[in-house]
């Protein structure tokens, strides 16, 4: 199992850029040879690449089970692929725009020969940074494409401001936590983030993405802004839902550890029932109060009333850039130093998250066999993808799992080393329990 | 399941009974790529070798190269010879089918042949049909050798083998066709295979007289000798057989990985399976063939069987394996195995000749290998 060929799955809606992506990895000097499998934009012309048309086909599985449907053309074209004696060192196949990516990256979990001789290094996947709100509340596909990724490039941030890039990677951290994501122009990366990816990166993903094991908050937004005594004034413009929480809490300084010391405060405030209404015109204190501003048409101002001089934390239900909100002082916008953006809890009752354990006690083998079967027996069909190193006791190495679905593919993850020994595993999905995956978990322990 | 019962260990193979000194090898001749298949003439004077890419080779018994074949664009598909001449058809990615006749008239095709194939004689075709591009899975030779029939995409053209005529177009396949096979018994009727089960065609009639959708997708079909069989080797570890005169599906699942690989007994009484490390051997007779019937297994190989042939007369069974091994069976005296050689490299293809006197077989790394059976 040792010299699997890998396998880059690239994803995206139509437009996004998968074509411009595909032909930088076939024209730039990587010194790899590069198979590539393209859906839909008709056969590519290179020498020392070979590019193969592929119609789309599902294979259906008698058994009706989603989660082992796979795609009957990609086995038909990497058999013939893997049936050379000049062998590839990469296979990229590129899917179409509305394609399920599940049926694809299960292909090479559940096909006998795709098994003994591929495997999957990492599903890219190109979101239109601009665009790309048009579809991920409706569009099935364009969630699953995000949920499914291990790499994600934001591709034409020249389009979008930089509050836009950082509120859309926020909600794409709140789908799925582990990938790792580049902003792109061009599709222009590294050809070595795309192909060198590793397969698994939970690791890599935890270490990019402190957020990831963290809670959600009932806030997406926090800033620290510092003010004069007497009266500013909050303005806004834009009124994208009826109303907004919002509170200003006073915090000894402007560095990062108060306002992170002021966030615990705000979580507490954002979940009391005390909750002033501020109509434009109403005031609004910075006293550790929760307030809600009702948007109107227009323009809004709310007289801001500042007790001291000094830093006040603020801590915002949606980014304030959703509003166009600003902090005016004597006819001059003060910014916030620091700012932060948070996972917010309120996104995704119904929709795609991410989950994340970890636990440091080593846990039992036959535990987490029994639970893992359990699990995706019965939550398969809505977990998309789930990584995992696990601790287990009287094993000396790590043992790492990926699964799709129901699938799972267990691999003996090497010796600790100098690491330390704990469990990291990651769910992405649909109506996770965060509590209840958890707290089964925990029953895995030794 | 099949398969998962007694896996041999490695000591069981090196203490298996030899048969090599009564198949001594007599040559072995690199092709081009990956093997996919071999195929006898009908009299067994010519052996035909498709490599996945390169040139498509045609031996004597001796291992002299009567022909080289230029490949396919694309890559090559599939290989039938004529059932009565030596008349080959090739077929590949680039959507035609060429037929050579066998030997080549080409003056540059005489005697004495090299085994270094770099020089050998590159006959011309006498028939090149082209046809709509597509996905080419196979191309075969109807029992009477007037029509042939080859799978591109969705579609299988049945062509006049005289002429090159298109005669037939077989659609209303839900996805590309990934094989086809001829009654044995009927030259006009003929099975096709898909995501949605087997069809059964008769030319000329434009619906298939027969359907079977199992609700999966079908890989491989082949007929029994008798006519009777129609059976399947299936993406989801299974293969179906249809009592085509009752049509009757007989679903049989177990298997470990889908099923690549079958082949009938000379008079079609037993079928062998792949689909395992084990081979599982089914009766096919009387009224409900293998329905309630316990299948013979043969356990020997350490891994996946990818290649099976019996020999025509005496039920002489022959397995390749993704382990390397050759092994031969009995299966009715003994579910013993002998083993003939192991290869380095997967054994991806083999056969029989039709008197049963050699056994051609090749492996992953492109040897193909011919061993003469000795009488002793």
């Amino acid at each position: 199992m040792s010299k699997r060929t890998p396998v880059t799955v690239l994803t995206g809606f139509l437009g996004a850029g998968k074509t411009t992506l595909m032909n930088r990895v076939l024209n730039e000097q990587h010194g790899q040879r590069i198979a590539v499998i393209e859906n839909e934009f008709g056969e590519i012309g290179i020498d020392h690449e070979l590019v193969i048309n592929a119609d789309e086909e599902i294979f259906e599985m008698n058994n009706g089970c989603i989660c082992c449907t796979v795609r009957g053309d990609l086995i038909r074209i990497m058999g013939s692929l893997m049936k050379r004696k000049d062998q590839f060192d990469h296979i990229l196949v590129e899917t179409t725009g509305l394609a399920d990516p599940g049926p694809v990256v299960q292909t090479f979990f559940v096909d006998d020969d795709m098994k003994e001789k591929l495997a999957v290094n990492a599903v890219v996947t190109l979101v239109d940074a601009k665009h790309i709100w048009e579809h991920i509340d409706d569009a099935d596909e364009a969630k699953e494409q995000i949920a499914f990724a291990d790499v994600i490039l934001l591709n034409k941030c020249d389009l979008v401001s930089p509050a836009d890039l950082d509120r859309l990677e926020a909600r794409i951290k709140a789908m799925n936590g582990v990938a790792k994501i580049h902003r792109t122009i061009n599709a222009e990366v590294e050809i070595s983030k795309i192909l060198e990816v590793g397969g698994f990166n939970l690791e890599h993903a935890i270490g990019v993405d402190p957020k990831f094991l963290e809670p959600e908050y009932p806030f997406e937004w926090g800033g620290n802004f510092q003010l004069p005594a007497g009266s500013a004034e909050l303005v806004a413009t834009q009124n994208p839902d009826p109303s907004m929480k919002l509170v200003f809490l006073p915090v000894s300084s402007g560095t990062e550890e108060d306002l992170a010391k002021a966030r615990e405060q705000a979580v507490r405030i954002f979940s009391s029932l005390e909750v002033t209404e501020a109509a434009p015109g109403v005031a609004v204190n910075c006293d550790a109060q929760l307030h809600e501003l009702m948007l109107t048409e227009g323009e809004m101002r709310w007289p801001l009333t500042v007790p001291e001089t000094g830093y006040y934390a603020a801590f915002t239900e949606h980014y304030p850039e959703e509003l166009d909100l600003k902090v005016i002082v004597s006819g001059s916008e003060v910014l916030a130093a620091p700012a932060a953006a948070y996972k917010p809890d309120h996104e995704h009752d119904e929709e795609v998250t991410s989950v994340g354990i970890e636990e440091s006690a080593d846990c039992d083998g036959q535990k987490l066999n029994a639970w893992l079967s359990a699990l995706l027996r019965d939550k398969g069909t809505d977990i998309f993808r789930m990584k995992g190193v696990f601790s287990v006791r009287g094993n000396p190495n790590r043992t790492v799992f990926q699964g799709v679905h129901m699938l799972l593919d267990a691999q003996d993850g090497g010796p600790w080393g100098s690491r330390t020994r704990k469990n990291s595993l990651v769910f992405i999905g649909r109506n996770l329990d965060r509590e209840e995956l958890n707290s089964s978990f925990r029953k895995c322990l030794a | 399941m099949f398969g998962v019962g007694k896996e041999p260990a490695e000591e069981e193979i090196i203490s298996l009974v030899s048969a090599s000194k009564h198949f001594p090898e007599q040559w072995t001749v690199e092709m081009d790529d990956y093997p996919l298949d071999l195929r006898w003439s009908a009299d067994g004077l010519w052996l035909a070798a498709l490599p996945s890419h390169g040139r498509i080779l045609v031996l004597d018994e001796d291992g002299n190269i009567l022909a080289s074949l230029p490949g396919h664009e694309g890559g090559n598909g599939a290989i039938s010879w004529h059932p009565r001449r030596a008349a080959l058809a090739t077929y590949g990615q680039d959507a035609t089918v060429r037929i050579y006749e066998m030997p080549p008239q080409d003056p540059a095709a005489a005697f004495p042949f090299s085994k270094d194939h770099s020089g050998p004689p590159s006959p011309s075709p006498s028939l090149v049909i082209p046809l709509e591009k597509g996905w080419a899975e196979r191309v075969t030779w109807n029992a009477d050798g007037s029509l042939i029939a080859a799978s591109s995409g969705r579609t299988v053209f049945v062509m006049n083998a005289a002429t090159g005529a298109i005669e037939h177009r077989l659609s209303e396949h839900k996805s590309t066709v990934c094989d086809i096979a001829w009654n044995p018994r009927s030259p006009r009727e003929l099975t096709s295979v898909c995501d949605g089960g087997a069809r059964l065609w008769r030319v000329g009639e434009t619906k298939p007289f027969g359907h079977f959708d199992w609700g999966g997708a079908s890989l491989i079909v082949t007929w029994s000798p008798d006519g009777r069989w129609v059976v399947t080797g299936d993406q989801t570890p299974s293969v179906h057989l249809y009592d085509v005169r009752r049509k009757h599906p007989l679903h049989i699942q177990g298997y470990e990985f889908k099923v690549k690989t079958l082949a009938w007994e000379g008079n079609g009484e037993w079928l062998a399976s792949g689909g395992s490390a084990s081979i599982t051997v089914w009766p096919c007779t009387g009224k409900k063939g293998p329905e309630g019937a316990k299948p013979i297994q043969l356990f020997g190989h350490l891994k996946e069987v990818l290649a099976l042939d019996f020999t025509r007369g005496d039920s002489v069974l022959v397995s390749g394996g993704r382990d390397g091994l050759l092994l031969l069976w009995m299966p009715h005296r003994s579910t013993d195995p002998a083993l003939i050689t192991r290869r380095a490299s997967e054994i991806t293809t083999l056969r029989w000749s039709p008197d049963s006197s050699s056994l051609a077989f090749a492996t992953a790394d492109g040897d193909l290998t011919l061993c003469r059976i000795s009488k002793k």
